[in-house]
């Protein structure tokens, strides 16, 4: 057998495993955009493409919730996300900063601590930070949700800080040279210099947080207007199923990830490269 | 310099975006009190609980009513998380089976001394929803309507299977043998489309307490620590259910959530076993029906009676208010609102007797779940009932399902409830 | 001697403001968060009384409890399943996609897109395809002749919920395993091709030793994910009390603090967790330093 066919062979079993996996990959997908478009009775249909093909559901998802509720999660989830991803970016880059370039006492001790600190699964601050913020009168707000984003993070803080650590320190002598403060090289010349692992930890934060359910869960649990989309569809499923409507719980749950989805396919580079930067260079 | 500019700007920025993220809290009124009453229910609900509250501020124009409905699960998980942020609501709705767990963490408000202070307010009142709040040291909450069980069917499909309707002789074995008529296959591809039965059996209330009971069993014994669902005659009404499932008569819970819980409601069932809550939604949704009382088992008729009250928490700072409210609701005033509404009787038996509640719209025999009282046995209040029906519901669930042996199944629910019952103690 | 910058003057107070939102989040939402927890596991608390001090019986209870106990075990039954699942597919994916075949940026899309979207979306999808009667899966079972299977059934919801979660794992598995084989040179393939080694033994012999790096990575990724895997087995298994077919650990330590209020079992459960991954993280580091190759 030559190389050539054993290639030929090796790549077509190669294709037909790629594509079979594609499909139960994509099924799940396509069919949640399929009920979405049906009549309600043809929600149990086998078929896949909707006969008829109406919005109706689209519609009617707006209106299955008093107070424009659906609008308002999904206004929520903006909120929240963008938010979490400023205050992450922020925190992070900061810290990552200081790690990466300043010399100072206990400087590794504290950046060992913080590394040590991405073991601790989150569940353990769940129960602790709920009491806090339950002094400070926070339960039923969309504070808790927001607030833990403003005080950095171990994963974000390393994912910066090793590519602050491949910025030439030429730069950073120059910069002193010129007189820069410390605020000013990182602001003038890491930040902007950094805008692909920026992006990437962007965009991991803002789906993070976007597709969190716990917390949400635990702070605003049934309250529409408040809490976030993820909550919402749970609760969604709830009511929807008792009326056996799926056609407009699908049409939700569609909404709910088509943000993402956009996001993905503007931003797919950073996202792949994100992950690979988190995987490879540890 | 430019740069600490920059910054300055950006944190208040990042500052004003964080407190238009939370929005203004409630602007403190002065002037009248204001108090929250907070329920579980259909939305249809709100509108009548509304009319309640208008007709209670007219009189009292000094203390303004906030009503949340909420639906059954949100509404247990919005108490706790107020509860836990400190918030609680002023007024809020309680089903009795969950009262002594409430009661019992100190949340809730005793009202024995506004009992005192109305001499006569409770005489009018059925004796058996009053049982179920009544405590040592007084009530901390107050029956509000109650439910008592019945047995629905659909006109239609008896009337297109050429049978009689249910009547009040019918015994477990006529539901069993008509379950089994009404259970149809209409286009022969193997699966059901209409099913003779379809109750829940995850709580007790709706199906297996009944059973048990006509079956000459027991729940839980009177002190509270010992399961008896697997004693004596329960276990025969266990093997019905069991029979019911196996035949194909009734949906198992994987096959009805499917299709979206309650099969009657969606026409997809001829027969259920529910309280009067449920009569608004079939009317919605043009079922054609009517009630029969509870079949009788070997040891006569039985059903099961619960009710929803009244509680005010602990940590209201109106709990004046929050009483007065209380008392107009539960006044005949009050009482006759809800019996317009259609979704629960009376507490008080004059309205419940009377034509607001006898004569309600459509022809629905309202006397049916009047005259079941007369064989109800009152839902049992115990500490601990959420866990307890928790893991006896759960446990079952794969039997139902076809999963696992009854008996087995039963046996190993049983030490685990008691188990409930101890760290309840 | 390592880089670094000096502060100059008033800039050591700058140096400590940039890194105070760390502290307080370390103070806060970690480090103090330990140890709060490990405060409140000793503790019997309700949040609406005051706490009254339990010694370590929330702990022996935790022994005691069927139902956390089975919560616990059920969490290492999905891992076992869900790790190499995750980790073997994703793998395997990656040695395909390695073939600088045409096509590679669509597969790659493809297989990532469940990473991106939330599982609560997906679930409420995976709800409808996995339904007994109604559900396409079913459907294409029965088509083929075989007996239709209730899969969020009691006995067959945790393999439905493993295998939903494998799904909604593998994109990102995937992309760290390429990275990592992208990084082979291929100087090795062609030393190993000249000593005659055949393409699944190149594959054994330079391939895997290799990837070690990102199997070791990625193991450790998949095992943190298990342990705390929560959101489709919320979504797919809650059953009409609240609880779940599947109960895992963090589900138990969300309904005893946030449901039933037991913030002292719900602290000791958080524990014992936290213990659970130390333990492991120690195994895994143990075993990279035996197996892992660094080039």
């Amino acid at each position: 057998m030559t190389k050539s066919l054993q290639k030929t062979i090796l790549d077509t079993l190669a294709y037909l495993v790629l594509v079979i996996g594609a499909l139960t990959m994509l099924v799940p997908f396509l069919w949640m955009i399929s009920v979405s478009f049906r009549e309600p009775a043809q929600q149990y249909s086998r078929s896949l493409i909707p006969n008829p093909f109406v919005f109706q559901n689209y519609v009617d998802l707006f209106r299955v919730l008093p107070n424009n509720a659906f609008l308002a999660l999904v206004f929520n989830s903006f909120k929240i996300s963008t938010l979490t991803v400023i205050g992450q970016i922020l925190t992070c880059a900061m810290a990552a900063f200081v790690f990466a370039v300043v010399k100072f006492k206990g400087r590794n001790f504290l950046f060992a601590l913080l590394l040590a600190t991405l073991m601790i699964p989150p569940q353990v601050s769940l129960i602790p930070n709920f009491i806090i913020f339950k002094y400070m009168h926070l339960i039923g707000t969309q504070w808790p949700l927001i607030l833990p984003a403003f005080w950095g993070g171990a994963f974000g803080t390393f994912l910066l800080r090793q590519y602050f650590l491949t910025i030439p320190r030429d730069l950073v002598d120059a910069a002193r040279m010129d007189g820069a403060s410390l605020f000013d090289i990182f602001w003038r010349i890491y930040l902007p210099l950094s805008k692909p692992a920026v992006a990437a930890l962007a965009i991991f934060v803002f789906k993070d947080a976007w597709n969190d359910l716990l917390h949400p869960l635990v702070y605003l649990p049934t309250d529409m207007q408040q809490t976030t989309l993820t909550v919402g569809l749970a609760f969604f499923q709830q009511q929807l199923q008792l009326g056996g409507k799926f056609t407009v719980l699908m049409a939700g749950a569609f909404l709910s990830i088509l943000p993402l989805l956009i996001i993905f396919f503007i931003a797919q580079k950073q996202f792949i490269e994100g992950i690979a930067l988190s995987g490879v260079k540890r | 310099m430019k740069n600490r500019i920059a910054t300055i700007l950006i944190l208040v920025l990042i500052a004003a975006l964080l407190l238009s993220a939370c929005g203004s809290s409630k602007p403190t009124s002065s002037g009248p009190v204001e108090i929250t009453f907070m329920m579980w229910g259909a939305p249809e609900e709100q509108t009548v609980w509304q009319a309640v509250v208008d007709d209670f501020q007219a009189a009292n124009p000094n203390i303004k009513v906030n009503v949340e409905v909420s639906d059954w699960d949100s509404y247990w998980t919005k108490l706790n998380t107020l509860f836990a942020g400190g918030t609680p609501p002023d007024v809020f709705a309680m089903d009795a089976p969950l009262y002594l767990d409430w009661q019992s963490r100190g949340a809730l408000l005793n009202l024995q001394p506004y009992i005192d202070a109305n001499p006569g307010f409770l005489d009018g009142f059925y004796p058996q929803t009053l049982m179920a709040y009544k405590l040592d040291d007084g009530y901390y909450g107050l029956p509000r309507d109650f439910q008592t069980i019945t047995l629905f069917y659909n006109k239609d499909m008896f009337d297109a299977a050429g049978m009689a309707y249910p009547t009040a002789d019918w015994t477990y074995d006529d539901l069993l043998s008509a379950s089994k008529q009404l259970t149809l296959d209409k286009d022969n591809d193997g699966k059901t489309d209409q099913y003779g039965l379809w109750t829940d059996t995850w709580d007790m209330e709706l199906f297996w307490s009944e059973l048990i009971w006509a079956n000459g069993g027991e729940i839980i014994s009177p002190d509270h620590t010992k399961t008896l669902i697997a004693e004596g005659g329960a276990r025969d009404a266990w093997t019905y259910i069991d029979t019911l499932y196996k035949e194909g008569i009734m949906p198992t819970p994987a096959t009805a959530g499917e299709y979206g819980g309650d099969l009657f409601q969606s026409g997809q069932a001829a027969m259920t076993t529910i309280g009067h809550w449920a009569v608004p939604g079939y009317v919605a949704s043009n079922i054609n029906f009517g009630v029969a009382p509870m079949p009788k088992g070997p040891k006569g008729a039985a059903t099961s009676v619960n009710s929803a009250g009244f509680v005010i928490s602990k940590d209201s700072k109106n709990h004046d208010a929050a009483f007065a409210f209380i008392k107009f609701a539960l006044s005949e005033a009050g009482q006759k609102r809800l019996a317009e509404l259609g979704f629960a009787i009376p507490v008080l038996k004059s309205v419940a007797e009377s034509d607001a509640y006898l004569k309600q719209p459509g022809d629905l025999d309202q006397q049916v779940f009047l005259d079941s009282l007369a064989f109800a046995h009152m839902k049992p209040v115990f500490k601990g009932y959420e866990e307890w029906a928790g893991v006896v519901g759960d446990g079952l669930i794969p039997v139902w399902d076809g999963e696992a042996d009854l008996n087995t199944a039963l046996d190993a629910v049983v030490p685990s409830a008691d188990e409930i019952l101890a760290n309840n103690k | 001697m390592e880089y670094g910058l000096k502060p100059l003057g008033r800039e050591k107070l700058w140096l400590w403001l940039m890194l105070v939102p760390t502290i307080i989040g370390l103070l806060f939402g970690t480090i103090g968060s330990l140890l709060a927890t490990l405060t409140l596991s000793f503790f019997d608390w309700d949040l609406i009384g005051s706490p009254t001090w339990a010694g370590i019986s929330n702990y022996d209870a935790l022994f005691k409890n069927e139902s956390y106990m089975e919560a616990f075990s059920n969490t290492l039954k999905f891992s076992a399943m869900y790790v190499p699942g995750v980790v073997i597919i994703s793998l395997l994916l990656a040695v395909l996609l390695n073939r600088k075949i045409r096509g590679v940026g669509i597969f790659r899309t493809i297989y990532f897109l469940p990473t991106v979207t939330s599982a609560v979306a997906t679930a409420l999808v995976w709800n409808m395809i996995y339904g007994r009667d109604t559900g396409i899966l079913n459907f294409m079972l029965e088509s083929v002749g075989m007996s239709p299977i209730c899969w969020l059934c009691t006995n067959n919801a945790m393999l439905s919920v493993v295998i939903v979660n494998v799904w909604g794992a593998i994109g990102e598995g995937m992309i760290i395993f390429l990275a990592g084989l992208t990084a082979i040179p291929r100087d090795y393939y062609k030393a190993a091709e000249l000593d005659g080694a055949s393409g699944f033994q190149q594959f054994l012999r330079v391939t895997i030793p290799l990837v070690t790096p990102s199997i070791f990575f990625q193991t450790l990724i998949a095992a943190i994910n298990a342990f705390q895997a929560y959101d489709y087995i919320y979504m797919l298994t809650r059953r009409s009390g609240g609880d779940s077919s599947v109960p895992v650990a963090v589900f138990s330590i969300y309904r005893n603090a946030f449901h039933f209020f037991r913030m002292g079992d719900a602290s000791a459960q958080a524990i014992q967790l936290a213990v659970l991954v130390a333990l492991f993280m120690g195994v895994m580091f143990w075993w990279e330093r035996r197996y892992v190759v660094y080039e």
